[in-house]
């Protein structure tokens, strides 16, 4: 009977252990080993451009400056490493270290550490993304979204001199590629989702905030709407390319790398795509036939969109706080990391006295030309759906933008139906 | 000294049936022992990772719970007034629906015919049983890899189309077909299973039963209907519960191959657009009366199924 009791009580102390401890939540999933080393998780995504390769080579390099910090390498699954994030964080594995997460959300409630002043010294924009003034991801680099990739022969056998600088030469130019056979634009999205928007993203910036850039503050203090006529205007413009068969509507369904692979293999003359795209242009045998304009403004001035950010962000929370702001911020300023992140996703790092490697292909230097010299002329707006800043939508919303453009794109909706969804989600997400 | 003591009343002789209960008293107890020893881990286990998720998510359920977004306050039955109005939940519902209703039916009735031809002795029936239960042993995301480059606008169905004079079609990307396409994934994989249970009944049916019956002039149709189909009913039992449970969880096969798409949730699954809205939106108060909704859906018509399909099995 003893026993029995005994055991009872053993299986129950067992089994509520082991309950205690699956249900315990994990602050920041380092490690430290018997020797002093100290594992930090380094949440990474992987895209043509950014291989398994380019993120060990980038780590190894760190690890060897500072050999008292190992890296758990973890990979999202899809490209949006944000929601994956947001999935280990609820379940008490949120990554030490983390790229690309848009800290909307998860900084403002303190998941995130918020970066000193005297540490984004050498970041040309160290206030870049910042949510109420304080900045969770250190702002690493500049992408230009969208600026147009277009093959020069597909456009010279159309009989375009000239890649379009208006609103009304570009419908002209596809009007000539249709006609000659030639499918104008390749524009995707499928399971990512983000390659629907960049015609959107490109007649927002146009039409939107060409016309007040702070237009998402307001939209975020509910002074301006989407189902206003310029945002409705935006959505009419990519209505109006989809009906005239100049985005095919059957391409939506092609994800990301399969869009890029129908661009490079000519599958359309025209690809809307953010400036990281020259990287995969500069290593194709097409190279010197892909050319880049922004997407134009009725009037023809130019006006490029994009946004500075990007970079790295810390678990606030992380066991090795320490060693995960030393790896991120080493990780981030490392000439070679910057080099091969100009050379393998077309970058423009935004760091104090860098300048890209001279061997870059001709692709990235015409998009980086087009970038620098719209900043010089003080022509840029942010990029929108892009922003991850304090002005970024509201979180989940960029998900809902992707639906309502192909849902403009496939017919599914009216330009001012899909705007009313845009305002109902964010009332639902406000 | 001890015999001059008064001698002590001897106890009453123990009646049999109290030396009786006491026995069944101390092997109940010890059954209860050895029940609590062995089954204690389990029932804490799943008492972790079952019950006490459930109770979190109903506490959730009346909250605006955002972890991003503090304070989380209770909000009462808010959350479920809001879901009955709410245009992507009752769409995703539709989705769900008709996705189940594909999804319980096609691969049952393939699976049944499939298994009736292959319900014979040697190689190469073995070799094609293998063949049918292999999509069922591969992970869900590479068959849905797989078919979105066999389905994509320049993939190899269209290609084969173009072949035969054909228009390509927009599996994926016409918002009338797509939710057709992922059901005809779905089913796909989940044929295999369907075969094999099947099998494993038609293996079952006795064959003297279907010996007396042909002996009595029943024809093959009136054989199948009066004597395997009634035996075939534990099959179908198990297959209908499997296949829609399987639909009203289906997730990862639409995060692959539509994200929810084209467009605006038209192949969003209630289990797809409940992660949505708790882990890209945040709203996890919000997210757990959904999945509360659809535990009861699921829970009701895997019941009512399971309720209809056993008696007839029942009443055989």
């Amino acid at each position: 009977m003893h026993t029995s009791r005994r055991a009872v009580l053993t299986a129950a102390a067992a089994a509520l252990t082991l309950s205690l401890t699956a249900c315990s939540v994990d602050e920041g999933a380092g490690t430290s080993d018997p020797a002093g080393k100290r594992q930090i998780t380094f949440l990474t995504f992987e895209t043509p451009n950014l291989t398994p390769e380019y993120w060990n080579a980038a780590i190894k390099r760190i690890e060897k400056k500072y050999p008292d910090i190992t890296v758990k390498k973890l990979v999202a699954p899809t490209t949006d490493r944000t929601a994956y994030a947001k999935q280990l964080l609820a379940s008490g594995q949120f990554p030490d270290v983390m790229i690309a997460v848009a800290p909307t959300g998860l900084g403002d409630a303190g998941n995130l550490y918020a970066w000193q002043p005297d540490e984004l010294g050498d970041f040309q924009v160290p206030d870049g993304g910042a949510i109420d003034g304080k900045v969770y991801q250190l702002p690493a680099n500049t992408q230009s979204i969208p600026v147009v990739y277009y093959r020069k022969s597909m456009f010279k056998q159309a009989g375009i001199s000239a890649p379009p600088r208006t609103y009304a030469q570009l419908l002209d130019a596809s009007a000539k590629l249709r006609a000659k056979g030639i499918q104008p634009f390749v524009v995707g999205g499928g399971k990512d989702g983000f390659p629907t928007v960049l015609p959107l993203t490109g007649t927002v910036a146009t039409d939107v905030y060409g016309k007040d850039p702070d237009w998402m503050v307001q939209r975020r203090a509910g002074k301006v709407k989407f189902t206003d006529a310029d945002f409705v205007g935006a959505l009419t413009k990519v209505r109006q390319l989809a009906r005239r068969g100049y985005i095919d509507k059957k391409m939506v369904s092609l994800d990301y790398a399969a869009t890029e692979q129908a661009f490079l293999k000519g599958k359309g003359a025209m690809y809307p795509m953010g400036c990281w795209f020259a990287a995969a242009g500069d290593k194709s045998a097409i190279k010197d036939d892909i050319g880049v304009f922004h997407w134009p403004t009725d009037d023809g001035s130019p006006l490029a969109s994009g946004y500075t950010g990007g970079g790295l962000s810390v678990n606030a929370r992380s066991q090795h706080l320490d060693a995960a702001k030393k790896f991120a911020l080493a990780f981030q300023l490392d000439k070679s990391n910057l080099d091969n992140s100009v050379r393998s996703d077309a970058l423009f790092p935004a760091v104090k006295g860098y300048t890209p490697p001279a061997d870059t292909g001709p692709v990235f230097k015409e998009t980086y030309d087009l970038w620098r010299e719209a900043s010089e002329q003080k022509a840029t707006v942010k990029a929108f759906a892009w922003e991850t800043g304090g002005d970024a939508l509201l979180p989940g919303l960029d998900a809902k933008v992707h639906a309502a453009a192909q849902d403009v794109i496939i017919g599914r909706r009216t330009p001012e139906e899909a705007a009313a969804f845009l305002d109902t989600e964010w009332d639902k997400a406000s | 000294m001890a015999t001059d003591a008064p001698a002590r009343p001897a106890a009453p002789p123990k009646a049999p049936e109290q030396t009786a209960a006491r026995g069944r008293g101390r092997r109940s107890r010890s059954h209860l022992g050895r029940f609590a020893v062995f089954g204690a881990p389990g029932l804490m286990v799943y008492a972790c990772f079952v019950l006490a998720p459930v109770v979190v998510s109903v506490a959730y359920s009346l909250t605006n719970h955002n972890p991003f977004s503090p304070p989380t306050e209770f909000v009462g039955l808010r959350n479920f007034e809001l879901l009955f109005r709410d245009e992507e939940f009752l769409q995703s519902l539709k989705v769900t629906v008709q996705l189940t209703a594909i999804l319980v039916i096609v691969p049952n009735a393939a699976g049944l015919g499939i298994a009736l031809l292959l319900d014979r002795k040697g190689w190469f029936y073995n070799a094609w049983r293998a063949v049918f239960f292999v999509p069922v042993v591969l992970s869900s995301v590479v068959v849905s890899l797989v078919w979105t480059r066999l389905l994509a606008d320049d993939g190899v169905v269209n290609q084969a189309l173009g072949r035969v004079g054909a228009d390509p079609v927009g599996w994926l990307s016409d918002p009338g077909l797509a939710l057709y396409s992922l059901a005809a994934i779905m089913a796909w994989q989940m044929l295999g299973f369907c075969v094999v249970v099947y099998l494993a009944g038609l293996q079952s049916v006795p064959g003297e039963l279907l010996e007396a019956a042909a002996i009595d002039g029943a024809g093959v149709l009136a054989r199948f209907r009066h004597v395997t189909w009634p035996l075939l009913a534990p099959a179908l039992t198990i297959n209908t519960v499997v296949l829609l449970i399987t639909a009203f969880k289906a997730y990862d096969h639409i995060q692959v191959i539509t994200n929810g798409g084209p467009g605006s949730g038209t192949t969003a699954t209630v289990a797809f657009v409940i992660l949505q809205t708790g882990f890209t939106a945040n709203r996890q108060g919000y997210a757990s009366a959904m999945a509360l909704v659809m535990l009861v859906i699921v829970a009701s018509a895997a019941a009512l199924a399971l309720k209809l399909l056993q008696r007839r099995e029942v009443d055989l």
